[in-house]
């Protein structure tokens, strides 16, 4: 490859024309440099290759993008093009004299008064308590006013397995339920799943063991099936979801819900 | 003699021509049928939920495009899902769209509210003047799937201790656990509801919420080009865009059962 001469009119001051300034010598020098290397890296036939191989994989990315593109974005947008007639709302003052039109909306406000009287028959008027198992707390309820909010512990979502093949899902049921009964100092009949738990034998159902006394706290309202909302001494843990899938208070507000709920007040787990 | 067919500059010019005019006139008719889908629905829905005269009852159609009469039908359609699903004993969703509120329900009884950030919805619910669309709103929807970034159940399996020896004590759950909240219900009449966390907690939670929309539009992308090639009119499913607090989009989706119902005021 030849390489650029560079006249140097500078080195003849005789010739009539005015010596060139260094700086501005220097800067045509750098110019004619980086030609010289880009004359270098395109006339390279490998970094041509090179860069021909890279524009051309680009250009393959770029359609793909574009395909992707078109059908992930561009066609669902297209489907929100509303291309069927929509309702023109005209409030025509004609129609509202019309005794048909009256008859329709007297008939339609009747069915909205009807399903609103229901659908507020649904609420309870009474007390009633709400948990909320993901964030473990509670609401208190009476008449549809809140009066007291707190920590509380639901189930802990564990499954204990044994090489038997038994197994238990500790977890806090979600739905509607009703206060079933209510117990003060509450004795706990330990379920199989307490002696497995901790490797223990099972003993026989009526057998000593299986009572405690004064791990439940003060006060126990039973939900139905085994599961109660009761008091605890593993305070620290309220708040978290720890328990075998009951609902686990702490002393005062126990004592709240206890006084403020009757046998048959609704709570509703979620 | 052996004759070879030589390819020429110009040969290759007139190959990649002739494929950008083929793939030009895919991507019409491409979106061509993309674009039918909407009609087909709505065809669907009309012969399902539209109006039929009754010669007992007869009513003027102009009522359909009364103000007065939508806003009542709006109401009654909402106020009918719900009633039809609090006599179901079940968790269920209500959403409000115009006062931007989802409500978490049990038998009438709101037990949870999260206030909708941001809503994005399909041009169908849009206005919300449609008689056909109030009709088909006053049956609940049905949740047939779920995809979601989180689990519905967290379960942990624990294997029992053979003797007191292997016997260890619970250790407290690590409450510090994060991930991303982000999930898809389709419903059984083909709409889509999504719920994405709003708040930026970490900082991957916009590129994981990006992530996993993407993932989520390629699916639904091949499922419509898996009918497009087979000469079939996609489905077309309106969806409900909903950015609310990443807490309460674990509690509604926690809450939800897997079938859970959902009734919609537009």
């Amino acid at each position: 490859m030849d390489e650029m001469k560079i006249p140097d009119d500078g080195a003849r001051p005789d010739n009539g024309h005015i010596p060139a300034d260094p700086v501005q010598n220097g800067q045509q020098k750098l110019i004619v440099t980086d030609q010289s290397l880009y004359r270098k890296i395109i006339d390279n036939e490998k970094v041509s290759e090179v860069l021909y191989i890279v524009f051309n994989w680009l250009l393959v990315l770029v359609i793909i993008a574009s395909l992707l593109a078109f059908f992930m974005y561009g066609v669902p947008a297209f489907q929100e093009i509303p291309l069927t007639k929509k309702t023109i709302i005209n409030n025509s003052e004609e129609l509202k004299k019309d005794a048909l039109y009256k008859k329709q909306i007297i008939l339609i406000k009747r069915d909205i008064q009807r399903l609103s009287r229901r659908y507020n028959s649904y609420t309870s008027g009474q007390s009633y308590l709400v948990i909320n198992t993901t964030d473990n707390l509670f609401y208190l309820y009476r008449n549809k006013k809140l009066l007291r909010q707190g920590h509380c512990s639901t189930g802990s979502f564990k499954m204990l397995k044994t090489e038997e093949g038994r197994s238990w899902v500790f977890k806090t049921p979600k739905g509607k339920f009703w206060i079933h009964g209510k117990t003060e100092n509450p004795p706990w009949r330990r379920p199989d799943w307490s002696f497995v738990e901790e490797g223990l034998p099972i003993p026989p159902q009526d057998h000593y063991s299986r009572w405690e006394y004064g791990v439940l706290g003060d006060y126990a309202l039973s939900l139905g099936d085994g599961y109660l909302i009761h008091g605890t001494i593993y305070k620290r843990f309220l708040g978290m979801p720890v328990t075998h899938g009951c609902v686990r208070l702490n002393d005062n507000d126990l004592e709240a819900i206890f006084n403020t709920l009757n046998i048959g007040s609704k709570v509703y787990i979620f | 003699m052996e004759t070879g067919r030589i390819y020429t500059s110009s040969d290759r010019r007139a190959k990649i021509i002739a494929w950008i005019v083929i793939v030009i006139f895919f991507l019409i008719y491409y979106a061509v049928m993309a674009m039918l889908a909407p009609a087909k629905k709505m065809k669907a829905l009309k012969s399902e939920y539209g109006y039929r005269q009754d010669e007992n009852n007869p009513v003027d159609e102009r009522i359909f495009s009364d103000s007065t009469y939508l806003d009542c039908l709006r109401n009654k359609s909402f106020l009918q899902s719900r009633v039809t699903i609090a006599a179901t004993d079940s968790i269920y969703l209500s959403i409000s769209l115009p006062d931007s509120t989802l409500n978490l329900e049990i038998c009438g009884v709101t037990v949870h509210r999260a206030q909708i950030r941001r809503i994005n919805i399909s041009t169908i619910f849009s206005g919300g003047g449609n008689y056909v669309i109030l009709s088909m709103l006053s049956n609940p929807f049905t949740i047939s799937k779920n995809f979601s970034s989180i689990e519905k159940e967290p379960l942990m399996i624990k294997m029992a201790p053979k003797d007191t020896s292997e016997y260890v004590p619970d250790i407290i759950p690590d409450t510090a656990d994060y991930e991303p909240v982000n999930y898809i219900m389709e419903m059984d009449n083909g709409i889509r509801l999504y719920i994405y966390q709003e708040d930026k907690l970490k900082p991957g939670d916009s590129l994981y919420r990006s992530l996993f929309d993407i993932y989520h539009r390629m699916r639904y992308a091949a499922k419509t080009f898996l009918r497009v090639i087979t000469f079939r009119i996609p489905e077309y499913q309106p969806y409900i865009k909903l950015r609310i607090p990443r807490s309460d989009a674990k509690i509604i989706y926690r809450a939800l059962p897997e079938k859970g119902q959902i009734a919609l005021y537009p």
